[in-house]
């Protein structure tokens, strides 16, 4: 029988194997730097636990069973090292984390619009990365993974370890948060 | 209209892209938002906060893949340096116990005739017996300890460590 691609990183994560954690890390580096500037407001915090978050991949290799998704497991570790670092960091809470003066943790795509939808994409886009900025980090992270990793309400809840009901206001709320940006400040 | 019906809209707006709404659910949803002005507008803001969310891209760097693949090659190779020390540590130790277990009743007699033989108090069999019963033990402990694995060099132990390292890589 052949093995699922799950059962395979399963199977490399418990040997140890370097030529499989290359292969994950070539895979996800662009969706688990992403959810951890979310979660973080800060790319060089990120960036930090990118790495922390795959050292953790290695060392909890041999706790992954390969009957859920890989990626599902792997935010729940890059989750789980947040808030061990944001704890080491600010103890109080995980919504005070966030230093609006930090750089600028995201890189507009690059499709070849011209230069009056560029200069207007990017006041768009200001706009709603300031937004973005505004909204506490634990709406942000909900809604990073509900739009951005396409995960269900359930699959959330698990990662983030909360109730689905709280999933939901956080979700809700979230989207109320980025409402005026999304209006272009009308409201 | 009720709060339960406008928590039921909300509820199925938001499942509706990535878990899916049964077909009797989305006419109801469609109803409901053709007649409520409130659910309307969420549905919007969020389908609009969607689309801000996938506007956005994040490219890890080079320098930033090749730092941590060297960072967990490296701890690849200290805990499979540990796992190695872990392995010769536990076998030692079952060796001690086997070894012991078998003794155990030689080092008793042992301990009876030298308490005979010296005169000796009688209720210095028990720790005497447990003292020369736990220095094979607390010798392997104290050179496992002492000495780096260099100093181990072609001995059963480090044969069968070598052993387990190939078959882990």
């Amino acid at each position: 029988m052949m093995e699922t691609e799950e059962a395979q990183i399963a199977t490399g994560l418990r040997r140890r194997d370097p030529e499989v954690l290359d292969a994950l890390i070539e895979q996800y580096q662009h969706r688990l730097l992403r959810y951890l500037i979310h979660l973080t407001g800060d790319r060089a915090t990120a960036e930090d636990l990118f790495q922390e978050t795959w050292i953790r991949v290695l060392e909890k290799g041999y706790q992954y069973d390969g009957k859920s998704k890989f990626a599902t497991w792997l935010m729940t570790i890059a989750h789980n090292a947040a808030i061990d670092h944001l704890r080491k960091r600010r103890p109080e809470s995980l919504d005070e984390m966030r230093d609006p003066e930090d750089a600028a943790p995201f890189e507009p795509v690059s499709d070849g619009p011209s230069p009056f939808e560029q200069v207007a994409a990017l006041e768009d886009r200001a706009r709603i990365q300031a937004a973005l900025e505004q909204i506490p980090p634990i709406f942000r992270e909900v809604l990073a993974l509900r739009f951005q990793e396409q995960m269900k309400l359930e699959e959330i809840a698990k990662l983030i370890n909360i109730p689905l009901a709280t999933v939901k206001t956080r979700l809700y709320r979230g989207v109320i948060a980025l409402r005026p940006a999304l209006m272009g400040g009308q409201e | 209209m009720n709060g339960h019906e406008h928590d039921r809209a909300v509820d199925l707006i938001n499942r509706r892209e990535v878990e899916g709404v049964s077909e009797a659910d989305a006419r109801w949803l469609e109803s409901h938002l053709a007649a409520c002005e409130d659910c309307s507008q969420y549905e919007l803001a969020l389908s609009g906060a969607e689309r801000a969310m996938r506007s956005f891209t994040v490219m890890a760097t080079g320098s930033l893949v090749e730092s941590t693949r060297a960072r967990v090659h490296a701890r690849v190779v200290q805990l499979r340096e540990r796992d190695s020390r872990r392995f010769l540590i536990a076998i030692s130790f079952a060796m001690g116990v086997v070894f012991s277990t078998l003794s155990a009743w030689a080092w008793w007699k042992v301990g009876g005739w030298m308490v005979e033989r010296f005169s000796l108090p009688s209720s210095m069999v028990g720790p005497g017996v447990v003292f020369f019963w736990l220095v094979p033990a607390i010798l392997l402990g104290v050179l496992l300890v002492e000495f780096p694995e260099s100093k181990f060099e072609g001995s059963v132990m480090q044969l069968l460590m070598k052993d387990r390292q190939r078959g882990i890589q």
